[in-house]
């Protein structure tokens, strides 16, 4: 099944749509966002330089640190009382990430989602039991709303309570998993300890996986426990939250929705465009986004591009999963954390020297994170109470700023690994 | 005179880490006039009396340890019974409030060293002198 119309048009009618949308958003945003209309000056065009959508490498780039110089709503392209919604993700300096959606963006965003639980057979007939964690992150309430809106029946339980979430999931007869790869995992291994029959006493027939990168052979893993299709999403809160693309039964690889977000694929050093097929940034321009357009956003995920066409019928251009950051961006059970928004929290904790080190690693199916500190003597070195008030402080700071759960450990002076006089900031010792 | 330097050493809770600092005292010569560890689940501290603080601080700095000192008085006591209790009345009485105790003993007579809060050190002191009772002198534990 295919929800709309727009995902197999023909490619030259897409490029039609794509080009008047794209003049469109270039017009709108020259015209109230002062960032662009100074950035477009810089580069010395005007929106009628944009004719189509072949031009789009003329425009300039935007970035994440463009979003948080402009914190809260410096990118915002209505006024306050056009926005319906606010989402926002965790940021360096202690400023998050805010995105904003009009009445059309979250007309847009539950069209995208319920083309994504279409593509993955999901109707009115079925249960989705969403895991994806509700609040200020967008992926619970976009999943859930994108659910309703084919109809089906969802059980918003967000993350964590692992045992209560498989007796809803069983007593509900939930037919479609929404979570991270490594929670459907983390459930499985829980389900076995706790007596289930993991295929018997469950109804899944497929779920719907992501916000974390994964290598093949844990898809397989988690497809084979749960004995579940696999559907992978992506997306990002910048462009819309989840559902940007998605994978659909025919192709491990994901469609991304084009009359909606334009994707390029760019060198990440250069900033130069490659030609579909090469790996490198991928880029996406909002084309009908309301209250947060965004022109030529580098997302930092590595990736290539497919137009080859897909046997679904759908005529949207395929992108591979994930391979990569081309930043030091951390994913941790579906947070994303940099290291340097690590450092300035330690920074603003007294008593602690800079001298520290981010451990990531898997406990069984899930993430985890470790943060090593070096002691000094301007520690409170002489109680043990002292001390562990220090590793408390740590803790409740990176979870209430970075929303991240990272063990503590205190060490001594010049433990840390150093590289060529160098402290190695960042092990993962998680392998894809 | 009172004012004992004690050395307390930040230690990781792993194998061999207490030997490395043994090792480094014993090495230069420095003698242990009393020990304390204290553990949480994956640090120790270590408080400890040596004859020469000033020395013991510096090699064991140049060996990647955090050291600190920490200003502690002792206090002897005879091995009777309610002769600890008399120590802690004394204290009490003047409203100090102890942080942490230990003790070890030289032949017949046990010593009791004591860190109380450091705006508190004078008054700890005299408050047990003026108890009758003998706070040992720095220099007995030093070269």
């Amino acid at each position: 099944m295919i929800w709309s119309k727009n995902e197999t048009l023909p490619r030259l009618e897409l490029e039609k749509l794509q080009s008047a949308r794209l003049k469109e958003t270039v017009a709108r945003v020259y015209g109230v966002v002062p960032f662009y209309q100074k950035k477009f000056k810089e580069l010395g065009i005007i929106p009628t330089d944009i004719k189509s959508i072949k031009d789009i490498a003329k425009l300039p780039f935007t970035k994440k640190q463009d979003l948080r110089d402009n914190y809260p709503f410096g990118m915002f392209a209505v006024n306050q009382d056009a926005v319906v919604r606010i989402h926002s993700s965790s940021g360096t300096t202690g400023k998050p990430t805010v995105v904003g959606y009009t009445k059309s963006d979250m007309d847009v965003w539950n069209e995208v989602m319920a083309r994504v639980f279409t593509m993955s057979g999901v109707n009115s007939e079925d249960t989705v039991h969403n895991t994806y964690g509700y609040g200020l992150f967008t992926g619970g309430l976009g999943v859930h709303n994108g659910a309703e809106t084919v109809g089906a029946t969802v059980v918003p339980s967000s993350g964590g309570f692992t045992s209560r979430q498989l007796l809803l999931m069983k007593d509900f007869n939930s037919t479609v998993l929404t979570s991270t790869p490594s929670f459907a995992l983390h459930m499985a291994e829980t389900a076995k300890k706790e007596g289930y029959d993991v295929k018997k006493d469950f109804k899944l027939k497929c779920g719907i996986f992501g916000a974390e990168p994964t290598s093949e052979g844990l898809k397989e893993e988690v497809s084979r426990i749960w004995g579940i299709d696999y559907f992978e999403i992506y997306g990002l809160s910048e462009i819309i939250g989840p559902g940007v693309s998605n994978s659909c039964c025919e192709s491990r690889d994901l469609h991304i929705f084009e009359d909606h977000f334009y994707p390029e694929i760019v060198d990440h050093k250069t900033g130069e465009v490659l030609p579909y097929g090469e790996k490198g940034e991928l880029v996406i321009t909002s084309l009908t986004k309301q209250a947060l357009p965004v022109i030529r956003y580098r997302t930092g995920d590595i990736t290539s591009l497919d137009l080859t066409p897909c046997k679904c019928g759908r005529t949207h251009v395929r992108m591979k999963s994930i391979m990569g950051r081309v930043d030091d961006m951390l994913i941790v059970n579906g947070v994303n954390v940099f290291p340097s928004q690590v450092e300035h929290i330690l920074s603003n904790i007294a008593g602690i020297t800079l001298n520290y080190q981010i451990i990531a690693d898997k406990k069984g199916y899930l993430d985890s994170l470790e943060i090593m500190v070096e002691v000094t003597e301007e520690m409170p070195m002489d109680s043990i109470g002292g001390l562990e008030k220090i590793k408390k402080n740590i803790q409740s700071a990176l979870l209430n700023n970075l929303y991240i759960n990272a063990k503590i450990k205190l060490v001594e002076p010049r433990s840390i690994e150093r590289s060529m006089g160098k402290a190695i900031r960042v092990i993962d010792k998680r392998s894809l | 005179m009172y004012t004992i330097k004690q050395l307390s050493v930040f230690i990781e809770n792993k194998t061999g880490e207490l030997n490395d600092f043994t090792n480094v005292l014993s090495k230069n010569e420095i003698s242990i006039k009393s020990i304390l560890l204290a553990d949480s689940t994956d640090f120790g501290l270590v408080r400890t009396i040596v004859d020469n603080p000033e020395k013991a601080k510096a090699i064991l700095e140049d060996n990647g340890f955090s050291v600190r000192f920490t200003n502690v008085f002792g206090v002897k006591i005879d091995d009777v019974v309610g002769s600890f209790d008399k120590v802690v009345t004394a204290l009490s009485k003047n409203n100090i409030n102890i942080q942490y105790t230990y003790s070890f003993y030289e032949s017949d007579i046990g010593i009791f060293i004591f860190n109380v809060e450091k705006d508190k050190f004078n008054e700890a002191v005299k408050s047990l002198l003026d108890a009758n009772l003998e706070v040992v002198s720095a220099s007995h534990f030093y070269k």
